[in-house]
């Protein structure tokens, strides 16, 4: 959703296409693992004690500058994806197949996000995504962890730290994660959720108001 | 939005593709990029509404131009 917001507001054509392009195959890609969360025994929808929205909190807001533009798409996206081939190199067979598209896909996210990072000085945003990745991934001994030892992720949360660190070509990682006030189902430490007018969108309540009358 | 300044240097990479393995490929477009990584997610993005089996980019500087309409032949 993020992506798309871009897709006439990046700073060239190309970068406009490749934004709607990278924001469709997210899309797609949302609705491929909105579907296997069976597959890993976690329920697909939310409930009164968990929303059904969960969100890493650098997408609460649209971006304001294409800097936040590139620390998503080379540090939060490098993260899923991640995350994805963990998946995909597991032992659950219809994820190992499912995700096999997808991770052909995010290869060009990835080879867009690494260039940009080169051309843009996305420091404060780029540490925001690092951490809030971090965040996503958890805290070791949990539940990514669990499903290492059971096979189903093929990566730990240390081996998913140092693939990212590897991707982001050596930089510095933050330090000082507070788990304290990690909530384990929205896998953040920030209070806050999806602005309303974004959420209406998800919802296709945006849409509705331009659907004619009936009756 | 804050960020005005595009790539200090860019590069014309042509673009190819095949729907079929045994059509040869034929130049579907062009994309301009400061880099190779670039280039490649940028013709992906750009040229992938078709269902090829084959998609490659070519820096234009690398071809070697034998004769082109209005010059010398």
């Amino acid at each position: 959703m993020r992506y798309a917001e871009w897709c006439i507001a990046a700073p060239t054509l190309e970068a406009d296409i490749a934004a709607a392009a990278m924001g469709l195959d997210d899309i797609g890609h949302s609705r491929v693992l909105y579907g296997s969360l069976r597959e890993l025994g976690t329920p697909d929808a939310g409930t009164e004690d968990t929303p059904s929205y969960a969100n890493v909190p650098f997408l609460d807001r649209p971006w304001t500058d294409w800097s936040e533009f590139v620390a998503a798409n080379a540090v939060l996206d490098s993260a899923f994806t991640l995350m994805m081939e963990a998946l995909a190199n597991g032992n659950v067979d219809v994820l190992r197949t499912r995700l096999k598209k997808m991770l052909q896909e995010e290869r060009y996210h990835t080879l867009h996000g690494r260039s940009w990072m080169q051309e843009v000085k996305a420091g404060a945003a780029l540490e925001r995504a690092w951490r809030e990745s971090l965040e996503w991934i958890g805290p070791e001994n949990a539940d990514v962890d669990e499903l290492h030892g059971a096979g189903r992720l093929a990566r730990g949360v240390r081996d998913l730290r140092r693939l990212l660190e590897e991707r982001l070509d050596g930089r510095v990682p933050p330090s000082g994660l507070d788990w304290d006030s990690w909530e384990p189902v929205r896998r953040r430490t920030q209070p806050g959720g999806i602005d309303q007018a974004t959420l209406e969108m998800l919802q296709g309540l945006a849409e509705k108001r331009y659907m004619p009358a009936t009756g | 939005m804050g960020y005005t300044r595009v790539h200090a240097e860019v590069h014309e990479y042509d673009v190819f593709a095949r729907k079929t393995r045994v059509e040869p490929l034929h130049q579907v477009g062009s994309v301009v990029a400061p880099d190779d990584d670039l280039a490649m997610a940028y013709a992906r993005a750009t040229y992938d509404e078709e269902r090829w089996v084959e998609m490659m980019i070519v820096p234009k500087a690398a071809i070697i131009s034998l004769w082109a309409p209005g010059g010398d032949s």
